[in-house]
């Protein structure tokens, strides 16, 4: 079957900062969900860039859906659904007006904009909204009429930059089960996101990026074994500490702040947890939550490359 | 023709122009009111039609080329450059529309231009042209701006600085019987074409036929929008 989207040694490198992609290559087959994660300037906006469109790269090749996607541009864009990370519309315009135009630009006939589009602001719960400018929308309403602006034209591959940064709880059920509808029908979906639970939920395979380049490939599973036998010690802490201290603690593999929170990796042994509490308390961590979780893919992120994929910036 | 919801690029632009009822109303009345106490003073007439002439600069310059900056700043305008449009349909929709905009604003003080200064049907047609060539090419060069910042008060830096050498070179204020190097340069611009137009409306005689002032604009205009289209690639792509 002919990959959706094709990468192949894909670089692009910014003159100012020498930062970028180097080398990437990817393979996404129709009806897959392909999740890309790394943290900020690991180059996975520069990638999505590349991919849709928006800039060339330096070298490599990119087909998408069989055609030349750095030659062929309007003709690949046509098949391909956007949404960009932070959402941009017309906010002067009504989020119908905007959808509708958007439809209209990548092709949908007049005939079946009207019915695609109520369906689709009917389902993302934005029907009783339709006619209000976008100005008055708020963030996660702003985000779902993205979503509905990336999927009205029924693309053959759907690029998702943070999709559900934003949506409540409802709406993020509601993109999750359309996507897996959609994928089931033959689209292929890459979702660039560091929601750990959404992508394992969500994605077959697995990109991870880091300094521009891909360290690992596969799926959620796949990943995920690779650290068996590692605890996942989750700290909220009221106060930030050294943790240097926690890192002598016999059995800790690392100590990662993710955020606010601390994350210790370490051994599965009896006494682990209570010797790791002891190591925080000691550093004079005063803890407000703690959890004790199995490995999910923040933590293959952090074993590869020794970071964390949320950092607090 | 259904304009909204907007199916192409220039209805979308329509659609917000008519959208908010006291800008459009401002929109209106600000060249009314610059126009038209001019109109009915007795000034001389080459300055009646400067003022005439600067206020369609202005608002073609400015107006092309912040609403595109502010475009590129919201980051709209890249996502547009993502559809299958054509860069170059999208900026010549840009163009064409904002001229047409910008015209209908200055079309009703025109108008009580002419009933105040009544003169030759062939004269008032070359002066509404030619203020609707001078539209056409503000807004070329607005457009030619936004190629260069994303910034609308860079707009204004540089529309100055691009325009008053043509200001110049148009006879406005200084420089109204050019000779040598300065009279060539000047059958470059085209709103000296509209400028000589409104001078005759307002009751000089100047070396300009009314022909002249629908034919040479009308190249000189061709040639801008031309260059402009050009730069549609560069205007809609992803600024680092």
């Amino acid at each position: 079957m002919q990959p959706a989207l094709e990468a192949t040694n894909i670089s692009r490198l910014y003159k100012s900062s020498g930062r970028g992609v180097k080398s990437a290559s990817l393979t996404v087959a129709p009806g897959e969900v392909h999740g890309l994660m790394g943290p900020n300037g690991s180059g996975k906006s520069t990638l999505l860039r590349v991919l849709s469109t928006a800039i060339e790269p330096d070298s490599g090749e990119l087909r998408i859906c069989g055609a030349d996607a750095l030659v062929e541009k309007r003709k690949v864009r046509a098949r391909m659904g956007l949404m960009v990370d932070r959402p941009t519309h017309y906010n002067d315009l009504t989020g119908w007006a905007n959808a509708y135009f958007f439809a209209r630009a990548y092709g949908v006939t007049e005939a079946k904009a009207d019915g695609v589009l109520a369906e689709l602001f009917d389902y993302f719960d934005l029907a009783e909204y339709r006619d209000d400018r976008v100005k008055t929308y708020s963030y996660g309403m702003s985000k779902k009429l993205a979503l509905i602006e990336a999927m009205a034209h029924g693309p053959e591959l759907l690029l998702l930059d943070e999709p559900s940064l934003g949506l409540d709880y409802t709406s993020q059920l509601a993109y999750q089960r359309k996507i897996r509808t959609l994928a089931a029908e033959g689209v292929a979906v890459i979702v660039a996101s560091n929601q750990v639970d959404e992508v394992e939920a969500l994605c077959d395979r697995v990109t991870f990026l880091h300094g521009g380049n891909i360290v690992a490939e596969g799926t959620p599973e796949a990943l995920i074994s690779t650290v068996q036998g590692v605890r996942r010690v989750a700290a909220i802490l009221r106060n930030p500490v050294q943790y240097a201290p926690i890192e002598e603690v016999s059995g800790v593999q690392r100590v990662v702040p993710e955020g606010r929170d601390l994350v210790v990796h370490c051994d599965e042994r009896p006494g682990m947890v209570a010797d790791v509490v002891a190591g925080i308390v000691r550093s004079g961590g005063d803890i407000v939550t703690l959890s004790v979780e199995r490995p999910n893919l923040e933590d293959v992120f952090v074993k590869l490359t020794g970071e964390a994929l949320r950092r607090e910036d | 023709m259904r304009i909204n919801p907007p199916d192409a690029y220039w209805k979308k632009d329509v659609t917000l122009f008519f959208s908010k009822r006291i800008a459009l109303i401002i929109k209106f009345i600000y060249p009314l009111a610059l126009i038209v106490p001019v109109a009915a003073s007795d000034i001389p007439p080459q300055y009646a039609a400067a003022v005439i002439g600067i206020v369609a600069i202005m608002a073609g310059t400015f107006g092309a080329g912040e609403s595109l900056t502010i475009d590129l700043n919201d980051g709209i305008l890249a996502r547009v450059a993502l559809t299958p449009l054509s860069p170059r349909r999208i900026v010549f929709e840009v163009l064409a529309v904002n001229a047409v905009l910008d015209f209908l604003q200055l079309l009703p003080a025109l108008l009580i231009v002419y009933v105040l200064n009544p003169a030759p049907l062939a004269w008032v047609l070359a002066a509404t042209f030619g203020v609707f060539m001078t539209l056409l090419a503000a807004n070329s060069i607005g457009i030619f701006i936004a190629n260069f910042t994303t910034s609308p008060a860079d707009v204004l830096l540089y529309a100055t600085a691009i325009l008053f050498p043509l200001i110049y070179l148009s006879g406005f204020f200084r420089n109204q019987n050019p000779t040598g190097i300065l009279a060539t340069l000047r059958d470059f611009v085209p709103f000296a074409y509209m400028n000589d137009a409104l001078k005759t409306v307002f009751g000089l005689t100047t070396g300009t036929a009314p022909f002249e002032v629908f034919l040479y604009p009308t190249i000189i205009c061709a040639v801008l929008a031309g260059a402009v289209l050009l730069t549609a690639p560069r205007l809609l792509s992803i600024r680092p």
